[in-house]
């Protein structure tokens, strides 16, 4: 039950952040699960660009991909709070 | 004569169902195929008019899934001409999500041992022509060498029968197993970038345990809705008998988070009409519980096989004209899925269906005996197959043959490895985006092909595809895209390989 409300607190922090993204730079971003091949989606935007994805990774369970990037000075410090929260999650 | 299960066998069949696993999709303690409903709409949309059929053929058009009374209007069209439009309109719905590329894969066959006794399958347990036997790893692999080495595949669907040699454990070690080949070619490298998987229906835990190691797509087949009709076919006392247990089974998959799966029927079983609306209900509860609807549907039909005599005594097998006629219903249906044609039909029949346009992926060099890309036969030997192949060209011969009617062939895998699954790529996929997305990837993907894999003639027949996809590109996409590609394109040219959209 905890790792549930751990999983779904996280998904939130995921969705405020891409509402926070694409509200201050236009740009879209998404929340991956890494399993195996698979990078399954798990919270974000889900308008694309056609550009190519590049895939961030935060821990050896979550990524965040955007085909915007270069739209978004701020990433290092999202990708940092991203980090948080989930080690924030996990406790 | 009937086989006796061993009690290995039995202990582990009892343990495979879970009713709760079944009941908790299910609405009032019923399941969502009610055959008399199916036969009900049939009856009752005859003779459409024609300009029912084509508000219908629009509805599909802006991709949206039908309601059963208007795919049930469709099947019951007459006249020549209306189903003409019907073809043309499944040609441009299918170019509409998924423009103009044709997706390639092999089949991978790991185990033909089975506790069951389906009767019109080669496998069954009771058929003691069929030569059993299940791969180890180090064959699942000597096997991928070839089909990713040699042949140039990048997709495969790995087939096993229900069997506890073959359980879930088991296709979790050879997922794993395929993923981790690679194979130096003559320009870059082979290697297997996606695995689907056909297999008996699971439960929620062995589904998240093959969603841990990147399953593809889970495909399993109904073979038929008729509830009488799989009960005949599907003796008491096997797990395939429960007719329940294998229908919820996709919803358990998107329960356990594998977020692409696969429907499919085998015709000939029954009606193809009412096989046709248990698709399309079997569709729209998946979108009504998960808001994801089937990754793609597959339409086999029976096939010849050893010592398997239900095949010739059926009395619902479909026409080739029938045939053309249920695909299309689909694609107009289901105008969001993918539709695999496979080498069960034969090469004119494929060439037919595919130059219709209304199909996005079909396999080639195809070989379904228990280690056959290995062992290199080349005659066909059913005892070691599971029915017979109708079409056995290679893929490079395949692929010339789709590159001279214009279609590019695509090994593109780009969606699940950058999140574009479940309900995101349904939105990509009804806007016709996702078409913008296969259009770029089939390029880069057949560009890696050509330079690794392709007979000369081959070579200079996809060449041209190229050229017109990219000038085709140039129009559709901005220019940093357009730039983009070209990049990836020349990186591909010089060796690189996996790069996508």
């Amino acid at each position: 039950m905890e790792k549930e409300t751990s999983t779904f607190n996280l998904i939130e922090k995921f969705n405020e952040i891409a509402n926070y993204v694409k509200e201050k730079f236009g740009a879209n971003i998404w929340f991956v699960e890494l399993l195996g091949r698979r990078l399954s989606y798990v919270a974000g935007h889900r308008e694309d660009s056609f550009l190519p994805p590049e895939v961030i990774y935060l821990n050896e369970r979550f990524a965040v991909v955007s085909n915007e990037w270069e739209k978004i000075p701020e990433k290092e410090g999202i990708v940092k709070v991203l980090k948080m929260a989930i080690k924030e999650g996990k406790q | 004569m009937t086989v006796v299960l061993t009690k290995k066998e039995k202990t582990w069949m009892d343990m495979v169902i879970r009713e709760e696993e079944i009941t908790r999709y299910m609405g009032n303690g019923r399941d969502f195929i009610n055959d008399y409903e199916i036969w009900e709409k049939l009856k009752k949309n005859s003779n459409p008019a024609p300009e029912r059929i084509r508000e219908i053929i629009q509805k599909s058009l802006s991709i949206q899934t039908l309601e059963p009374d208007e795919t049930a209007a469709l099947l019951n069209v007459q006249d020549p001409e209306l189903w003409q439009e019907i073809f043309d309109a499944a040609g441009k719905i299918k170019k509409k999500v998924y423009d103009n590329r044709i997706v390639t894969f092999a089949p991978l066959y790991c185990g033909n041992l089975c506790v069951n006794n389906c009767l019109y399958c080669g496998f069954r347990r009771d058929n003691k022509v069929i030569k059993r036997r299940v791969l180890t790893l180090d064959e699942v692999r000597k096997e991928t060498e070839v089909l990713a080495g040699e042949i140039g595949h990048k997709r495969l669907i790995v087939v096993y029968g229900e069997h506890p040699a073959t359980g879930p454990e088991y296709i979790r070690d050879t997922i794993q197993t395929i993923y981790e080949v690679k194979v130096p070619t003559r320009r870059g490298y082979g290697q297997i970038r996606r695995v689907n998987v056909n297999a008996a229906p699971m439960s929620i835990d062995d589904l998240k345990m093959l969603k841990e190691v990147g399953i593809g797509t889970y495909q399993v087949f109904q073979e038929t809705y008729h509830h009488e009709t799989y009960a005949k076919l599907h003796p008491e006392g096997t797990i395939k008998g429960n007719y329940q247990w294998r229908l919820y089974c996709h919803h358990r998959a998107l329960e356990a988070g594998v977020d692409d799966v696969a429907l499919g029927v085998l015709f000939g079983l029954y009606d193809w009409r009412f096989e046709v609306m248990g698709l399309l209900y079997h569709a729209i509860d998946l979108e009504k519980q998960f808001g994801i609807g089937p990754h793609t549907i597959s339409f086999p039909r029976l096939e010849p096989a050893a010592d398997t005599p239900f095949v010739q005594q059926t009395k619902y097998k479909v026409s080739d004209e029938d045939f053309k006629k249920l695909i299309a219903v689909i694609r107009l249906s289901v105008p969001y899925t993918g539709m695999i044609l496979t080498a069960r039909e034969p090469a004119h029949i494929r060439r037919d269906i595919i130059a219709s346009g209304m199909i996005t992926q079909t396999d080639a060099s195809t070989r379904i005996g228990i280690g056959a890309y290995s062992d290199r036969y080349t005659e066909q030997e059913l005892e070691r197959q599971q029915f017979e192949l109708g079409d056995t060209r290679s893929l490079d011969e395949v692929i010339r043959e789709l590159a001279e009617m214009g279609f590019i062939t695509s090994f593109c895998t780009a969606g699940y490895r950058c999140g574009r699954t479940g309900d995101k790529i349904m939105t990509l996929l009804r806007t016709g985006k996702e078409g913008v997305f296969c259009k770029l990837n089939a390029v880069l993907t057949f560009r890696e092909w050509l330079d690794d894999f392709a007979s000369e003639e081959t070579k200079i027949a996809g060449e041209k595809v190229i050229k017109k996809e990219l000038e085709e590109l140039k129009e559709r996409v901005s220019e940093k895209v357009y730039n983009k590609l070209l990049e990836y394109y020349g990186r591909i040219q010089n060796g690189e390989r996996d790069l996508y959209f």
